[in-house]
């Protein structure tokens, strides 16, 4: 951590303390979202801060017993210097993110944000964060986790021609990148499993209870390719760049014209082959054969 | 690094209780700092000093002192000191948790700012397991210009490699799926414009003073990110009874009407025109369009350019590649991401290998 962040957060912990005399490490970690062992450190520096001068000046008293900090003589930081521009948009994106996600499920959250863009004079419309894919199934899913209850979806996977369905026990709901994500234990497959809420054709709540819990830690859902995927090659017209965004991409090689190949692999070649038809001819499979087939006749069934 | 630390607080502290601006002569006599080295060294780690201490906000204003040609600095309270936030003890629990769950760099100290004087979180539990992903550095560009209303200057990256040079006057950022937005006015072209803030080619520079531009009354962020919109062209559609799902899942409603061969018949209110193609492009066969003729065509063209680019000799098609011609209605150049599919990670497996530990 820079000296930088350091003088950033003292300058705010000061006031904090103020406010709450007896306050612990602990608590003052948590709310800085640092160790306790930063907060000590920044309590041994306040103690040679102070407005300097003669005979040492007067500078803060920082009093430690056992845990518990007890600050004077500090009134000179009463309050806390302004969030920069920066820091200000990021807190109410973060948390318009956040109440978009969670709907009515947390209304103080909705009036906090107004308070907040007001004290920090975010104007009107000057920020937004589109409402996630695929919410429909989401009240029952919360619900479901909420309670601990076993889930039947009808899913389309990506690699699937039509829904089948899928019983899970469902046990933590992620947005990322704007998408809804649903994590669980596949009962059919044994295994975790990720399910994009916008290819859930239909959830219904069973009364069966959860039986395999969620583990202790549960990281967000990142797709990897696997060393069984087939390597898919692209050409990509100058237009049809974007499909680059829309897949885990191992290569991606530009051309002078601003066309570009681009090398992947998939688990679910369909998928990729209903994806060139998205880019009306400005995507074009070079490789393998069997996926140009599946194309042709992807798009000659629809005319 | 002990040293600097607390130089930089008492720094703060000695601009903010003097009576008025110091010198560097007056500041180096009450604090004892820039005192050691030469009077060009000192004079340039004081310099240092002041720009990290605006880099993180404190506002050191520079003035030229009476009765002299000295210049003196000062930091006023009124601009220092955020006033109080009248939060309820709820509504610093929300604002906690939502922090918490978007995990963003930054954004602790930031409520810790606000919070500081209000009162301590009440107690908050969330039912369901949720959390938010959503990594909001992108902002930090624009952030300055975006609430003082400054016109900037950035050359940008199109889709398709090439490069401008742009003035915009920002109005907001928008986050959509996985990316983020400038929405503005763009003075080149005199028009609402998005661009994508991975696509600035160069870092935007503020041209001009703040306050220069009030965003129009009727401002909406997500139609200028979403491109436009033609409201009152309904759109109908035949769609089997498999892929019936994925059509309501984009605003489909069922109309009770059968199509001649038995499929269900559905409506969306309004045509997205470049959204709306992609999407029915990659339902292939399982959704067909009855109106309006407009889409319908462009889909027949979609295919037979797909066709032409795959197997040449498949079918004649008439050079109508049924790309939308020009510019395109999408925000700025870019074909939006179609819908249902970008840059999200995908899909079913997490983890080829995926043992419900969390290795993925």
């Amino acid at each position: 951590m820079s000296a930088a962040q350091d003088v950033a957060r003292m300058l705010t912990l000061v006031p904090w303390l103020l406010e709450r005399p007896g306050a612990s490490l602990a608590e003052a970690a948590a709310v800085f979202g640092v160790d306790e062992d930063t907060i000590r450190d920044d309590l041994g520096h306040l103690d040679f801060c102070g407005l300097p001068g003669l005979g040492g000046g007067a500078l803060f008293e920082v009093t430690l017993v056992e845990d518990r900090v007890v600050l004077t003589m500090a009134d000179e930081l009463r309050r806390p210097v302004r969030p920069t521009a920066e820091e200000a948009l990021r807190l109410v994106v973060s948390v318009d993110a956040v109440a978009e996600a969670l709907g009515d499920e947390l209304p103080a959250l909705r009036s906090a944000v107004d308070r907040v863009r007001a004290a920090l004079g975010i104007p009107e419309r000057s920020a937004d964060v589109l409402e996630p894919d695929g919410v429909a199934a989401l009240p029952l899913l919360r619900r479901a986790v909420r309670e601990g209850r076993r889930v039947e979806l009808d899913y389309q996977g990506r690699g699937d021609e039509r829904p089948a369905t899928r019983h899970v026990d469902p046990w933590a709901l992620h947005v990322v990148d704007g998408t809804w994500y649903l994590q669980g234990h596949d009962r059919s497959a044994q295994q975790r499993r990720v399910f994009r809420l916008d290819r859930v054709a239909a959830a219904r709540l069973t009364d069966a209870a959860r039986e395999v819990p969620p583990p202790a830690d549960l990281p967000p859902p990142r797709y990897v390719p696997g060393p069984e995927d087939l390597a898919v090659t692209l050409e990509l017209s100058p237009r049809g760049r974007w499909v680059e965004e829309a897949v885990t991409a191992d290569e991606v090689v530009v051309h002078p014209d601003g066309s570009a190949t681009l090398h992947l692999r998939t688990d679910a070649p369909t998928w990729v082959a209903r994806l060139v038809l998205m880019a009306a001819g400005e995507a074009v499979v070079t490789a393998p054969e069997d996926l140009i087939a599946t194309v042709v006749r992807l798009a000659r069934a629809a005319v | 690094m002990a040293e600097k630390v607390e130089r930089l607080v008492n720094l703060t502290i000695a601009l903010l209780e003097a009576p008025g601006a110091l010198s560097l002569a007056e500041l180096r006599r009450r604090t004892g700092y820039y005192t050691d080295g030469t009077p060009a060294s000192t004079r340039r780690r004081f310099e240092r000093d002041k720009d990290e201490l605006r880099h993180l906000g404190v506002p050191i204003e520079t003035v030229t002192l009476p009765h002299s040609e000295e210049v003196g600095y000062r930091i006023p309270r009124r601009s220092y000191e955020l006033p109080d936030v009248e939060l309820t003890a709820e509504e610093v629990a929300a604002l906690a948790l939502a922090v918490r769950l978007t995990g963003a760099e930054g954004t602790p100290l930031a409520l810790a700012k606000l919070a500081a004087r209000a009162p301590d979180p009440a107690q908050l539990e969330l039912g369901a397991d949720t959390r938010v992903e959503l990594p909001p550095g992108p902002v930090d560009a624009v952030a300055r210009a975006v609430l003082g209303r400054q016109r900037l200057a950035f050359t940008y990256r199109r889709a398709d490699g090439s490069t401008a040079q742009r003035t915009v006057d920002p109005y907001g950022v928008v986050q959509r799926r996985s990316a983020w937005y400038l929405v503005g006015r763009d003075h080149d072209r005199d028009a609402l414009r998005a661009f994508r803030l991975d696509r600035l080619a160069s870092e935007p520079r503020p041209v001009g003073e703040p306050d220069a531009f009030e965003p129009p009354p009727d401002l909406d962020l997500a139609a200028a990110v979403s491109g436009p919109a033609q409201p009152g062209v309904e759109v109908t559609l035949a769609v089997t009874e498999e892929a019936r799902w994925a059509v309501e899942l984009r605003g489909g409603r069922d109309t009770g009407r059968r199509h001649e061969d038995g499929r269900a018949v559905l409506t969306l209110e309004e045509l997205h025109p470049v959204r709306d193609r992609a999407w029915i492009l990659g339902l292939a066969g399982a959704v067909e369009v009855l109106a309006p003729e407009q889409l319908r065509a462009e889909v027949a063209a979609g295919f037979a350019a797909v066709l032409a680019a795959h197997d040449g000799a498949a079918t004649g098609t008439d050079g109508d590649t049924g790309a939308p011609d020009g510019d395109t209605p999408a925000p700025d150049g870019d074909t939006p991401a179609p819908d249902g599919d970008t840059g999200a990670p995908d899909g079913d497996t997490p983890a080829p290998d995926g043992d419900g530990g969390g290795s993925s």
